[in-house]
């Protein structure tokens, strides 16, 4: 009896004892996914500065956090960019371990506001923080600024990002680029090559404009024969299709632009913002694109189409025009077809305008400074310094060379001062050229990008860029990183909606035929009630603001 | 939305006449009686007050300018604005219009139909063909309501199975989920469809419960099937059916959202824009919190009074209600 109560008290400590040990471990491990820099060592929060020295590897035990997508074509070998080869030798060359976080490819922007607004920052964010496009940071970089979510760089940069610094001065237009208009950096940002500026347009089946004897189509009348032809002699039930999802028409401004108007804000020749869907050029577009659809030469399932259902448009034969990206739609398709069908042949066309031999008043043609894969510190971030020296690294010669290129001598080697995919990379059996530079090299990111980097796999691609970048869409583009004051971007936020709800279903009725073309005016009439005014005084205002940078 | 099982409502019934100092009493004495059973009860009770009652506070963030980094507590106060701005919307009347007439909708069609099926089934005698035609009904119920949708969109397309019906027929081909016109019809018709098996369960546990010597009772006095239903069955589950009538009067407001993101477009918005996809839209996708959570409040204040309306109502004709 007596021994059994005493095994049966030794049993409840061991038992207790067991219960507080696994409360400790999450306790510790809460700990740890709550902050990673938790754990560094006190005395790192002040003056380290001297420790950690200003060449790579940097002296420090320290990491931190950095929330960034992980590349589409990255994710199908790894699941965090720590274990690709590209962030090992990141790693390893920086000396410094970051814990990446990414967000699910889909649900980025939701991802993105939950972490704002759940408050559990990381030390660095790669994000738009123009507060112009879909999702970005709304208010803007100034207004994240004062809502304490991110450093102003200014200091820091002078400081420990030499690298990046060198570049902004050499480079004044960058420069104006990617300050506000008050003069504070808010990102390490992505600097894109000359060349890789233009990468949208309209692609069509060469193949079958060969099979008709047609020419590539340049003006809107010989867009119409060809549509024609690829549906009656083509059996293309959507001769030109292109997806529609979330009230973004992919299109953007191709065909639109061919009557000297945009499908949202652009400059016009006098260098006046404007916005397009209230021009009346802009309801000749719609009465175009309202026949084609009518006549089944636009897809009749069009706001359905959404980019899989575009694919398979595509692949089976039911489309022959589009207008979608250089890698991930002409090269995308041109690669799945290679197997099954080695005539199958796309090339790029160039933006339609309705006279002949006349350049195309806009097209795609984005800015040097890419907002989005751009990295921001954040009012989180326990020791700044050492995140804007490890940030600086991707802006020195050796630094851009892993970030463009990877690793000498495993995805690239030197030829005559040139860097040159290895066979590894070029000449992969199993995976294209996109999947293995996705694991070597960061494809979008906070550095410089090499104007030698070319991932095209086919001539096309390149052709492509040359006719795409045949327009005028340099001066009328609305540039992505204008920042509004903080007042201005809330009225401007609130305009938006309103405008763009009513704009995008109105759209979409006059194209199906739901709405008579005769309520143009009406349409007109009621986004001036909803304030456009408003909004193109405030980009003007902003754009010379800009202008005065 | 999880169904309460019918007896837990009968037992709150019951408390209703006494006076306040009789129920605290009898909660002690009950206790000491039944402590086990109490103890099970913490965990759900817990479980409500912390996923339930607790986030109630962030409401507040309806009456206030919210910013993330200020939290709920630090941000300004508005006042009315955000409902303000919600009234005077363009799409006000637009979207509790679509919201009021889809629910009804689902109501009159969505309703009985699972009451429809178990009465049904209630008469089949095959045991194997009653198994079978449960199973196969529920099986929809399974399957993720994103991938339900993305069926209701292929057999809808210009080239679905819908349209190849349509075109043996001689009608024109015709993208469904264009046409405005359609949008409630396969909406609806592809609730019930995917939730008609499942709501059968309640009702079928209901029908085993009925005292079979009321049907001999019945045939003794000469009724056949259909009145047995009539006059037997149909008042025996009476009280399940007002139960789930009252809940799905408080629901009234709040149409999936979910599926209708997913199945509509700009050219639909006319029918199909409800108040939580406009919400998804214009709050949730330009980070409005504020405005977000004031038009859900507002849903549930008329969501609260339906309920309230529609159990007076039962009380007062059939004497039976949620309290």
């Amino acid at each position: 009896m007596d021994r059994r109560l005493r095994i049966g008290k030794i049993l409840i400590r061991r038992f207790k004892a067991a219960v507080s040990s696994v409360l400790l471990m999450s306790l510790i491990l809460a700990g740890c996914s709550t902050g990673s820099t938790e754990e560094g060592e006190p005395k790192d929060q002040a003056g380290a500065s001297s420790d950690i020295g200003s060449t790579y590897p940097l002296k420090t035990s320290e990491g931190f956090t950095s929330w960034e997508a992980l590349n589409n074509n990255a994710v199908t070998f790894y699941s965090n960019l720590a274990e690709t080869p590209f962030g090992k030798a990141l790693a390893e060359k920086t000396g410094v371990n970051v814990k990446y976080v990414h967000p699910n490819d889909q649900q980025t922007k939701e991802q993105f506001n939950l972490m704002i607004a759940s408050d559990e920052l990381p030390d660095t964010i790669e994000y738009d923080w123009t507060g112009r496009s879909a999702g970005s940071y709304p208010g803007g970089p100034e207004k994240a600024i004062k809502d304490g979510v991110i450093l102003e760089l200014n200091d820091l940069i002078d400081k420990y990002a030499p690298n990046l610094k060198k570049k902004l001065e050499a480079d004044k237009e960058l420069d104006k680029m990617v300050k506000t208009d008050s003069g504070k950096y808010y990102v390490f940002p992505m600097i894109r090559n000359p060349s890789g500026l233009v990468f949208r347009g309209p692609i069509i089946r060469k193949d079958w404009l060969d099979d008709l004897n047609l020419p590539v189509p340049t003006t809107i009348a010989e867009w119409e024969t060809t549509l024609k032809a690829f549906k009656d002699q083509k059996g293309a039930k959507a001769p030109l299709s292109v997806t529609y999802t979330g009230g973004n028409f992919e299109i953007r401004d191709a065909f639109i632009g061919a009557y000297h108007t945009s499908n949202s804000f652009y400059i016009d020749d006098e260098g006046k913002v404007k916005y397009g869907p209230v021009d009346p050029q802009y309801k000749d577009f719609l009465a175009l694109f309202r026949k084609w659809f009518a006549e089944g030469l636009f897809d009749k399932d069009f706001a359905l189409t959404d980019g899989k259902a575009l694919d398979n448009k595509i692949l089976t034969g039911q489309t022959g025009a589009t207008v979608s990206l250089l890698s991930g739609g002409l090269g995308k398709w041109m690669d799945a077809m290679k197997k099954q069908d080695p005539k199958f042949k796309l090339v790029g066309a160039p933006y339609p305008t309705v006279k002949k031999g006349e350049v195309p008043f806009t097209g795609q043609r984005d800015f040097k400074y890419n907002p989005g894969p751009s990295k921001a510190i954040t009012t989180a971030a326990k020791n700044p310094e050492l995140v804007a020296k490890w940030l600086d690294y991707a802006y020195s010669d050796e630094g851009a060379m892993l970030f463009n290129f990877g690793i000498e001598g495993e995805s690239y080697s030197m030829d005559n001062g040139t860097p040159v995919y290895t066979d590894l990379i070029k000449n992969n059996e199993k995976y294209s050229l996109q999947q293995m530079v996705s694991q070597y090299s960061k494809p979008n990111g906070p550095y410089e990008a090499d104007e030698r980097r070319n991932w095209n796999t086919f001539p096309e691609q390149d052709e492509a860029v040359k006719i795409w970048s045949n327009t005028d869409a340099e001066k009328h583009t609305l540039p992505a990183f204008l920042t509004p004051t903080d007042e201005e971007s809330k009225e401007l936020g609130k305009i938006l909606t309103d405008v763009s709800n009513y704009k995008e279903e109105m759209f979409v009725k006059f194209i199906v035929g739901k709405e008579p073309m005769e309520n143009y005016d009406a349409y007109v009439t009621q986004i001036k009630k909803l304030g456009i005014d408003r909004a193109v005084e405030i980009y003007q205002n902003a754009l010379d603001r800009y202008n005065e940078r | 939305m999880a169904k309460h099982p019918p007896q837990e409502q009968h037992a709150a019934l019951l408390t209703t006449s006494r006076s306040r100092n009789q129920i605290r009493w009898g909660i002690l004495k009950d206790i000491r009686r039944n402590p086990w059973l109490y103890i099970m009860l913490t965990p759900v009770l817990l479980y409500f007050t912390i996923f339930h009652y607790y986030p109630m506070y962030g409401a507040l963030i309806a009456f206030k300018d919210f910013s993330p980094r200020l939290g709920i507590m630090g941000s300004p106060w508005v006042g009315w604005e955000h409902f303000e701005s919600f009234f005077e919307g363009i799409y006000f009347w637009r979207i509790i219009k679509n919201t009021l007439l889809i629910s009804f909708y689902e109501l009159v069609f969505g309703f009985p139909a699972p009451l429809i099926l178990a009465l049904l089934l209630n008469e089949v005698r095959k045991t194997a063909f009653k198994r079978t035609v449960q199973t196969f009904t529920y099986m929809p119920h399974f399957i993720s309501l994103v991938v339900v949708c993305g069926m209701i969109k292929e057999f809808t397309m210009s080239d679905g199975i819908i349209n190849d019906l349509l075109a043996l027929l001689g009608w024109e081909r015709v993208s469904l989920l264009l046409e405005s016109q359609y949008f409630r019809t396969i909406f609806v018709s592809s609730g019930i469809w995917q939730n008609v098996g499942w709501g059968t369960i309640i009702y079928l546990a209901a029908l085993a419960g009925i005292d079979q010597e009321q049907y001999e009772a019945a045939r003794m006095d000469g009724a056949g099937r259909w009145k047995q239903m009539l006059h037997v069955t149909l008042p025996g589950i009476m009280p399940t059916i007002i139960i789930l009538f009252i809940l799905e009067m408080g629901r009234v407001m709040n149409v999936g959202g979910e599926k209708i993101i997913l199945l509509y477009n700009p050219s639909t918005y006319e029918t199909a824009d409800v108040i939580s996809s406009y919400v998804y839209r214009v709050g949730l996708q330009e980070f409005d919190y504020s405005f977000s959570s004031a038009v859900g409040l507002f849903n549930s204040a008329i969501n609260f009074m339906l309920v309230i309306c529609s159990n007076w109502l039962s009380r007062k004709m059939n004497n039976t209600g949620l309290w």
